[in-house]
């Protein structure tokens, strides 16, 4: 019985299957495996996966209607062909461009991600429906945006100074006597603004006329003739048939436009405090001369 | 400007576990791999657009009628040819007004002229307005003004932003003169800048345009000139559903693709027309009698252009582009402000016909009778043209041009003399200057309408069928309708209008075939502008044809003061009014607030196809380079008419013979 070989023998054995143990066993060996493993993957997905440049039927359809907005009609084959050539090598050269890092530091770059930050991020916060509390408020804070401004029926005669302005003036009078007495026939001359005005403002009518007439029309009794009235196109007789105040309208009859009006204001407010939040989450440095703090943010 | 060095202090990069574990691998994959491997480009179409600011939305055909509403129309008074700093020119002049300071200032309020003053309307506020900016480069001097953007590097901008005059009219030549020789560098022409103008001018007139009160038309002007020959016209929208860009003149200066491009809008709702101006800057150009490639209009052409063009500009700042003495000799009206050379430049107009309107429409005729179409069947509005965003600013006494810098003191527009000198003693003005060219320049035009109310559907709709006049800047308001039978008294009846739109047709209409032994009558009514002069005469300009001749005639119709009408020669005697040039105070009891008649054309002939238009004369005032002068206390240029006419012209009302 010679156990040396055996032992010499059994050793190296046993001694080889602990060493691949070992081997196995070790961590740095998994870690250089595994990083292998990556490392062949990479290299074959890079194979695989060089860039790819696609143009979608989206895009395509797109190239195509930005072509025939321009051209007014469809782009022939090899029209298209040439488009859609010229938007491969734009994609190409952008990302070119990308890796190369062309974009960083440059003015336009930065703004147009900024545009793009701001247009993606804005009007984005969701706006819950507001109730009518707040609706209402927001109504008799700004009911004047609402209102119709007031309005007036009323009939004018007109004395015009081609009769001369003395004498227009003496047949006006003498017409508002006989008005006043009852008698329909006034006299008058045509005018090329209207002589009955079913809804007009007196806005309007202090354009057209100037305020001596505006002036009247606003204090004349309803239904009385008064006058006469100086233009600068003669003398006028007017009678207020009626009048509509300025109307407010009820809530409820302008709900849909003070809503839009509350969202609108509400977007506006939370497209501030967007901006308002960012910044809280940037140190801002400026170098001397910068004239101290930093401004506050825009608004708008 | 402060240096910013923002730091991103929260931004946190957090790096995945695995990533750890197998960092030397990633690492060796890092050194390796392409980077623009990691994410493959998958393009789509463009973020998907965010809906458009709320505009004006228009309104629904059963929408209540605004405050004001007139059945039997009231006048409304625009300007429909505004410039902006959105103009390529415009900024070049230092005028610095946005589109809605061009609103503020027709609305009746106060803004900045370039030259450092302010600027305000005197006769009120406007009631509707289109801002009209070059669409050719729009938007992109302003971008190029800025230090930041790319286009500041190019050498074509180099000295292009002086507040110098001298340097401004050199770079205006400049930038005309490479776009004429299509040399302006590609990134003018970037459609994301011409894009965010075009926005720019959608928003300002959604924003300001106030049924009822005020309107706002969103429009651009395609600018046109081969060899300089102005061709340049202003489109103008219905509504605010517009193209994405404009149809430019740098894609085609023929006008006639820039109407098949209308005609494609068309037929996809978006409903606009175009107005030819300064026609009188066409060198016998806007109105020849052929096609742009030189072959003779034919129906197609003559279809295309009036579907597109119902409308003529025929009086502005640049001129007035009514007629010419040398064309209508017996007219002794026609002398008025006369413009004879090209648009943006000194050189001289060698070429009459085919500038003006008058002729145009005769020639119309012409080719109806011979031909049996009509390209040229135009009716009339006037406009600014101004450059300085201050839109009806033609007031005689409130004038300050049109041009920001280059004209925005009397000195540059020639209306007292030069270095402080206090007479015109050996001051001479060489005629290929720019000082002559601003001195013959008139303070004209107003667009007026007769319109249900004051809404965009309401004015485009007036705008369409031709119910306009155009005006030299006072708001002188003019009816003129035309038919066969009227009311005796029609002229007398206070329900005047009713009766004439009820028997007859207004301006911009056609009169149907006489019947036999039947004339048609035109009831012409003129009333002045309580802010200007009173009227001295009415007239109608008549045009014909008659044994294959086109022919005209002027017929004054009413005169002031009870004037006897001559009716051998059908002219009012003068009714005498003088201004004192001194002061320019006019006459007090001269000339009357209206003039109104019914007339009935004496040398009508049922088979002679013919035009008629109205056109209404104040009593002479003060022109503005007097008013210059005045204000300067030194005597006014003598080379310039000391005092002008101000006029209205009513669209015309063709009548056409029996077939």
């Amino acid at each position: 019985m010679n156990p040396g070989p055996e032992a010499a023998g059994a050793a190296p054995r046993k001694g080889a299957r602990g060493l691949v143990g070992r081997i196995l066993r070790e961590p740095l060996v998994h870690f250089l495996a595994i990083g292998a493993v990556i490392f062949v993957s990479a290299v074959v997905l890079k194979q695989v996966q060089r860039p790819v440049v696609r143009i979608d039927a989206a895009e395509l359809d797109q190239l195509g209607a930005y072509w025939e907005q321009q051209m007014q009609r469809p782009p022939t084959k090899d029209e298209l062909r040439g488009i859609i050539s010229e938007r491969i090598d734009e994609e190409i050269l952008a990302q070119e461009a990308r890796r190369q890092g062309l974009d960083k530091d440059d003015i336009i770059v930065r703004r147009r991600l900024a545009q793009k930050m701001a247009f993606a991020s804005e009007d984005t916060a969701p706006i819950s429906e507001p109730d009518d509390s707040a609706l209402k408020a927001l109504f008799d804070r700004t009911a004047a945006v609402y209102e119709t401004p007031e309005r007036m029926a009323l009939h004018q005669v007109y004395f015009s100074d081609t009769r001369g302005e003395a004498a227009a003036r003496k047949s006006a009078a003498a017409a508002l006597t006989r008005l006043r007495a009852g008698g329909m026939d006034a006299g008058g001359d045509p005018f090329v603004m209207p002589l009955t005005y079913g809804d007009v403002t007196l806005t309007d009518l202090g354009r057209d006329y100037g305020e001596a007439y505006a002036a009247a029309a606003a204090s004349a009794p309803a239904g009385a003739w008064i006058g006469p009235v100086r233009s600068a196109y003669g003398w006028h007789l007017m009678r207020v048939d009626g009048r509509i105040a300025a109307v407010r309208p009820a809530f409820a009859a302008v709900r849909s436009q003070v809503r839009e009006a509350w969202f609108a204001d509400a977007r506006q407010k939370a497209n501030a405090g967007l901006m308002a939040r960012l910044r809280k989450r940037y140190r801002v440095e400026i170098a001397a001369g910068g004239g101290g703090a930093a401004p506050e943010p825009n608004a708008d | 400007m402060p240096t910013l060095d923002l730091k991103a202090r929260g931004t946190r990069i957090v790096l995945l576990a695995g990533t750890l574990l197998a960092g030397g691998a990633l690492i060796a994959v890092a050194a390796t791999a392409n980077p623009a491997a990691k994410a493959p480009a998958v393009l789509s179409a463009a973020p998907a657009a965010k809906s458009p600011p709320a505009r004006a939305a228009a309104r629904p055909a059963a929408a209540p009628r605004l405050p004001g509403y007139n059945t039997e129309r009231n006048a409304y008074f625009g300007d429909l040819h505004v410039h902006t700093k959105l103009s390529f020119d415009a900024y070049i002049f230092n005028v610095r007004a946005s589109p809605d300071d061009a609103y503020r200032f027709a609305k009746g309020e106060a803004i900045g002229h370039a030259q450092g003053y302010d600027i305000r309307l005197q006769g009120g506020p406007l009631d509707f307005v289109a801002v009209t900016d070059h669409s050719e480069y729009m938007g992109a001097l302003r971008e190029a003004d800025d230090p930041k953007s790319p286009l500041s590097k190019l050498p074509i901008v180099q000295g292009l932003f002086s507040p110098d005059h001298n340097e401004i009219a050199a770079a205006f030549t400049k930038i005309v003169t490479a776009m004429r020789q299509n040399k302006v560098p590609k990134e003018f022409a970037d459609p994301a800048i011409a894009g965010r103008a075009w926005r720019e001018v959608q928003d300002a007139a959604a924003r300001n345009n106030a049924p009822g009160r005020f309107t706002t038309l969103v429009g651009y002007e395609f600018t046109s000139a081969p060899d300089g020959k102005n061709l340049h016209r202003n489109v103008i929208f219905r509504t605010s559903n517009v193209p994405g860009l404009p149809f430019t003149a740098t894609e085609s200066q023929n006008p006639e693709d820039l109407w098949r491009t209308m005609d494609g809008w068309r037929a996809r709702g978006i409903e606009a027309l175009a107005i030819p101006h300064n026609s009188n800057g066409s060198d016998g150009l806007m109105f020849q009698t052929t096609k742009w490639d030189g072959t003779p209009i034919d129906k197609a052409y003559a279809d295309l252009r009036r579907r597109n063009e119902p409308l003529a500009e025929i009086t502005q700042i640049k001129g007035t582009s009514e007629t010419h003495p040398s064309l209508s000799p017996n007219d002794e009206w026609a002398n008025f402000e006369i413009m004879e050379s090209y648009i943006g430049s000194n050189k001289l107009i060698t070429k009459f016909s085919g500038g003006y309107v008058r002729e145009a429409l005769k020639d119309g005729l012409l080719m109806q009778e011979k031909h049996g179409f009509n390209p040229y069947k135009m009716g009339f509005i006037g406009s600014s043209d101004t450059h300085n965003a201050a839109p009806g600013s033609v007031e005689e006494h409130n004038f300050f041009s049109k041009v920001g810098r280059e004209d925005g003191t009397p000195e540059l527009r020639g209306s007292i003399p030069p270095g402080g000198a206090k007479t015109w003693d050996g001051v001479k003005v060489d005629p290929l200057t720019n000082i002559a060219r601003f001195q013959s320049w008139g303070a004209s035009g107003l667009a007026a309408v007769w319109a249900e109310e004051n809404s965009r559907e309401a004015i485009y709709a007036a705008l369409r069928r031709k119910e306009t006049f155009a005006t030299s800047g006072p708001r002188m308001k003019v009816r003129f309708f035309a038919g066969y039978d009227f009311p005796a008294d029609l002229a007398h009846r206070q329900d005047v209008v009713t009766q004439a739109y009820a028997h007859g047709v207004t301006m911009g209409g056609d009169l149907p075939a006489a019947t036999k032994g039947k004339a048609p009558q035109f009831l012409v009514w003129g009333v002045r502008d309580p802010n200007s002069g009173y009227l001295q005469r009415a007239q109608v300009v008549k045009g014909w044809v008659e044994n294959g001749v086109a022919k005209e005639r002027v017929f004054d119709v009413a005169c002031s003061d009870h004037l006897p009408l001559d009716k051998a020669a059908w002219r009012c005697p003068s009714n005498g009014a003088k201004v004192d040039l001194t002061t320019c105070a006019v006459e007090r009891f001269k000339g009357d607030v209206e003039l109104r008649t019914l007339w009935t054309d004496p040398t009508f002939n049922p088979k002679h196809r013919a035009f008629y238009y109205v056109r209404v004369l104040e009593n002479p005032s003060c022109r503005w380079s007097t008013w210059d002068a005045l204000r300067n206390g030194t005597p006014p240029n003598p080379k310039l008419a000391p005092t002008i006419v101000e006029r209205a012209w009513s669209s015309p009302i063709w009548y056409e013979p029996r077939a």
